[in-house]
């Protein structure tokens, strides 16, 4: 299970905060969890260059782009390996959508966007979509090319 | 909230430097959603203000009943329009409302018409969002269409219908299970996603079905797997059916390890990972079969990206548990990680090798490592603490510099846990390594010198006053201690005290000088080191001449109060103040089993300082007080044991009776706890007849019936028998409820004058020779084994024929005898060939028992087993091994 996907700016506000089997007394702590975690060390670090961190039985990987910090944690099947994955997808297609990787305003400004990428990448805790270019075209409810 | 984060140039517009949502305000964008109700929809108006409500929720901010209602109701108006990128959003904003029951019926029959709609991508969506937001009842109207999807040709409307296929498992399994054939069509689909989801749910669906998911494997493991993702599904499938199924024992081959081998030459670095990983859990895994696995691990090990080192070590670290040496090759490159950015992947890096070292390496890595704690958080180095720690234990001769690498880091900056585990750490290895004692007393007297944490720092004044006396030179701790009475809090101080009375006590040429010091602290401004100094005196004799301290004194300053704590605790809120004084011998000794949860504990390992477990409260003293108010028991004696209710009857029956048998020296009480659960009827003149006729040794003496038993107040009878003084007698006993019985109006409440005669078959009930056994503990079973001395000490050896594993014969033997397992060695090991399980309690009559066993355990199952039994009276060893031969 995908527990969270949570997108900051450079100074730790939250941007995008979704959960999934995340108890809601739980969710504050997480999101001071991983901002720390983020404040700690990802300054200094390149872009989409994949860190990592494990909790219990929890893994964490979390990068940074352009203004923006990225971080999923998942259990179980989403392991470091399958969360590199995820974030991979998810960092891709906000430099697509944003056509570089973007400051807080450009993030900002194709937030609609975005959103609805997020929405076809990650779907209540299980990953759904993997390439960009699809996403890309779903988002604007076409069919895949390997498809029309 | 968003804030302009780069000084922009003055000559650009204002504007640029902001936020989009700045200032952004919930009001506001409600009243801006009523755009929705426009008769002439602005599609790129409405989508903005969706984009806004996203940003609220996705901030946190949360909708009340009634504005997540208005605004779900203006949404669904935006169906009218034809606009595609507010139709995408539209999906998207219903299934982050999550509307409630009542309000999804407004807007199933837009969704339903885009679920058949021609356009594929409508209905794909149109699938996510219904299967989010339905109850079961819709799901059956629309479960046709679900089929069609999930074999439909657009691989999106197929992955749709899937995933939801996956959440709706969990609500409404009976309806997704019909899907298998569909789904099953769906995992040869050529769309390499559609394949990966229909692999999961199909998986799901048949997980309880060990056959199926066999074939599955079996099928697909030959056939194309297209994605990475689908591979490492197919690869943990795989692994499960490996542990399912039992290797061939003739050929030694194990299926599917060729599959999994062949995996790790996959290109994707996911698939490499999720093959080597499943070939290193396998169980019994041989050298020969991991060595594949390791040689690709390795490789990642000097990977640029951290996420594929920290993959390799992590597996690498867990393969180090069972099988150190088939990691030692990859020594060199995990040295190198010692001095990775990333911690995780040092951390794990540094407790790989420290399992993995030999003696040779210690050195040089407790150089490294030392470089490394300085900066990494307390939660690592606790880690690493305790990977020493077993270390040094494996190489004693290497104590020296294991031992200063403790002390260096007691003297750093540290949390409580962090100071706990390498105060515990010192302390296992003072016990284990003889050598290390002196030194490693004399770091521990430094560190209370500077000591912020009571706690420790009392543990350790303990720990100083059994270990300080039995050194070369006591005297050079005694500095330390006293310096405590001047300088810390009264806990510190007045365990300081205890400490210097048992330097007294064992050191003879001490005890004037200590005497000297006890006596200064009689001023001191706390009453409970006043008390312990004046009682310390007095029983070590502080007359100031030299006497040897002879055994009671020294039996109590070290002995260890061999009570659980809340007995007497309870016992002594129970004392009522009298002529009588209180006597300690009284206090039950009885060490209520806690339940096994609790007793589970995943990480609970056996920590130097910690305290004996505190057991719960007991209900022995309910029973010793119900029992000592009947006159008929009171020349009984002293009652030695209740056992835990036994059932004598099936729930939810008539009668409902359980029975508790209260051993004595020379007698049993069966306690018969009695309901009657009709409510139209009254028991009078309940008794129970016991048929002693397969317990020769017991004859019955008193029987107290009970007058009446109303319905539901639970009422006691009592059967009691004599048998032979301080002899384990066994025997089986049948019972029968014997009463009269009134029928009772309802109504009224009132019963009739006559009654009934009738009876009750109960169930048998027996008296084992665990029922003469009392559970106590032991803090230390090898100091209590080896004090107790082998004069009286029987070994024998038992063939206890096959058994269906270790740990069931362990449990069987351990309830036979009802004594109580020491140091967690009631738990078997999963997969281990041999076990030594310590056992202690009390034997009736008060003697103290010991009992070690070593199980062991051959191919076909067969378990044998070594009995040592070390007690006060020989007899009584005797008769535990009678028990065993017997049972």
């Amino acid at each position: 299970m995908l527990l969270a996907l949570l997108i900051s700016n450079s100074v730790g506000n939250i941007l995008v905060e979704r959960y999934h089997g995340v108890p809601a007394e739980e969710r504050l702590h997480w999101r001071s969890f991983l901002v720390k975690l983020g404040a700690d060390n990802l300054r200094g670090a390149k872009n989409e260059e994949l860190l990592v961190a494990s909790h219990k039985s929890v893994y964490i990987v979390y990068t940074v782009l352009g203004d923006v910090s990225v971080y999923v944690v998942g259990k179980d099947e989403y392991d470091e390996l399958a969360l590199a994955e995820v974030i991979f997808v998810i960092t891709s297609t906000i430099k697509d959508v944003c056509g570089k990787p973007p400051t807080e305003r450009l993030f900002l400004d194709k937030y609609g966007r975005i959103c609805l990428c997020l929405d076809e990448i990650v779907w209540t805790g299980i990953l759904e979509n993997t390439d960009k270019d699809r996403i890309k075209r779903l988002i604007r409810l076409k069919p895949p090319t390997e498809f029309s | 909230m968003a804030q302009p984060l780069v000084k922009k140039d003055d000559d650009r517009d204002d504007e640029a430097d902001y936020s989009p949502f700045l200032g952004i305000e919930k009001g506001a964008v409600l009243q801006e959603a009523r755009v929705f109700n426009d008769p002439q929809l602005d599609p790129r108006r409405c989508s903005q203000v969706i984009t806004k409500l996203l940003y609220l929720l996705n901030q946190g901010e949360t909708f009340t009943k009634i504005e997540a209602t208005e605004v779900f109701f203006a949404v669904t108006k935006l169906f009218q329009s034809r606009d595609i990128g507010l139709r995408r959003m539209v999906y998207l904003m219903i299934k982050e409302l999550s509307p409630s029951a009542d309000e999804v019926i407004i807007v199933t029959s837009s969704l339903m018409k885009d679920m058949t709609s021609k356009t594929d991508m409508y209905r794909a969506n149109a699938i996510r969002v219904l299967c989010r937001i339905t109850e079961g009842t819709l799901l059956t109207q629309i479960e046709r269409y679900l089929k069609q999807a999930i074999v439909d040709k657009n691989p999106v409307v197929a992955s749709a219908a899937l995933v939801s296929g996956i959440h709706l498992l969990q609500t409404n399994p009976e309806i997704v299970k019909r899907w298998s054939n569909e789904v099953q069509e769906a995992v040869q689909s050529r769309a390499a996603l559609v394949q990966f989801h229909a692999l999961a749910l199909l998986h799901q669906i048949r997980q309880n079905d060990r056959l199926a998911v066999s074939k599955l494997v079996t099928s697909l493991t030959k056939g194309t797997v297209r994605s990475p993702l689908a591979q490492s599904l197919l690869i943990r499938y795989t692994s499960q059916v490996i542990r399912e199924s039992a290797t061939n024992i003739q050929t030694g081959d194990r299926p599917f390890y060729d599959f999994l081998e062949g995996c790790l030459r996959h290109k994707a670095e996911m698939v490499i990972f999720e093959a080597a990983r499943a070939i290193t859990e396998l169980s019994g895994v041989t050298t020969r079969e991991l060595t594949p696995a390791i040689t690709v691990l390795q490789l990642f090990l000097s990977s640029s990206k951290p996420v594929l080192r920290f993959a390799a070590v992590r597996t690498l670290n867990k393969v180090a548990m069972t099988h150190p040496m088939a990691v030692t090759n990859c020594n060199i490159d995990m040295e190198s990680l010692i001095s990775d950015q990333n911690r995780s992947i040092a951390t794990l890096a540094i407790t790989t090798l420290l399992k993995t070292g030999n003696e040779s390496s210690v050195d040089r890595l407790m150089k490294q490592i030392t470089n490394f704690m300085s900066d990494i958080a307390d939660e690592f180095k606790i880690v690493v603490v305790e990977a020493i720690r077993s270390l040094c234990l494996k190489f004693p001769l290497k104590y020296r510099s294991l031992m200063n690498f403790l002390s260096n880091i007691l003297r750093e900056e540290g949390g409580f846990e962090y100071k706990k585990a390498i105060i515990d750490s010192i302390v296992i290895l003072i016990r284990d390594i003889p050598e290390a004692k002196e030194s490693g007393l004399l770091h521990l007297c430094e560190f209370i010198e500077d000591c912020e944490f009571t706690y420790l720092s009392t543990q350790i004044l303990h720990f100083l006053g059994i270990e300080g006396p039995k050194t070369s030179d006591p005297s050079k701790y005694i500095r330390y201690i006293y310096n405590r009475v001047h300088l810390e809090n009264a806990t510190v101080r007045a365990s300081a005290v205890s400490t210097l009375a048992k330097f007294g006590a064992m050191v003879d040429s001490l005890k004037p000088r200590i005497f000297v010091l006890l006596r200064r602290c009689l001023f001191d401004s706390d009453d409970e080191v006043r008390d312990r100094a004046t009682l310390y005196l007095n029983t070590l004799g502080g007359d100031g001449s030299v006497v040897e301290t002879d055994k009671d004194v020294k039996e109590f300053l070290f002995g260890s109060l061999d009570l659980p704590l809340v007995n007497l605790e309870t016992s002594l809120k129970n004392y009522e103040p009298s002529e009588e004084p209180f006597d300690i011998s009284s206090v039950p000794r009885e060490v209520k089993t806690q339940p096994l949860a609790e007793k589970k504990g995943p990480s609970k390992k056996p920590t130097g300082l910690a305290a004996p477990p505190t057991a719960p409260v007991s209900t022995v003293d309910a029973y010793e007080k119900l029992l000592s108010s009947i006159p008929e028991f009171a020349d009984f004696g002293k009652l030695f044991k209740s056992s835990a209710p036994v059932e004598l009857t099936e729930a939810e029956t008539e009668y409902s009776v359980n029975v508790v048998k209260h051993i004595f020296d020379g007698h049993v009480v069966f306690q018969y706890n009695c309901t009657n659960t009709i409510p139209e009827q009254l028991l009078e003149h309940v008794t129970v007849v016991v048929d002693a006729s397969e317990a020769e040794e017991f004859s019955q003496v008193i029987s107290k019936p009970l007058k009446s038993l109303p319905y539901d107040t639970p009422g006691q009878i009592f059967v009691a028998f004599e048998k032979p003084e301080g002899v384990l007698s066994v025997g089986k006993f049948s019972n029968m409820l014997r009463f009269t019985v009134k029928e009772v109006d309802p109504t009224t409440g009132e019963a009739e004058d006559d009654g009934v005669e009738d009876e009750y078959q109960l169930e048998d009930l027996e008296v084992v020779a665990a029922d003469y056994m009392l559970k106590v503990g032991v803090s230390n079973f090898r100091n209590a084994w080896e004090s107790m001395g082998a004069d009286c000490e029987r070994v024998d050896e038992y063939g206890l024929g096959p058994r269906e594993s270790l740990a069931e014969a362990v449990s069987a033997v351990v309830n036979l005898l009802g004594l109580q397992p020491c140091e967690g060695t009631e738990v078997v090991p999963s997969n281990s060939r041999s076990h030594t399980c310590l056992l202690s309690g009390v034997y009736i009559g008060n003697v103290k028992v010991l009992v070690r066993i070593s199980f062991g355990i051959d191919g076909p199952k067969e378990v044998a087993m070594k009995l040592a039994v070390r007690s006060e009276d020989e007899t009584v060893s005797d008769a535990i091994h009678e028990i065993v031969a017997s049972g």
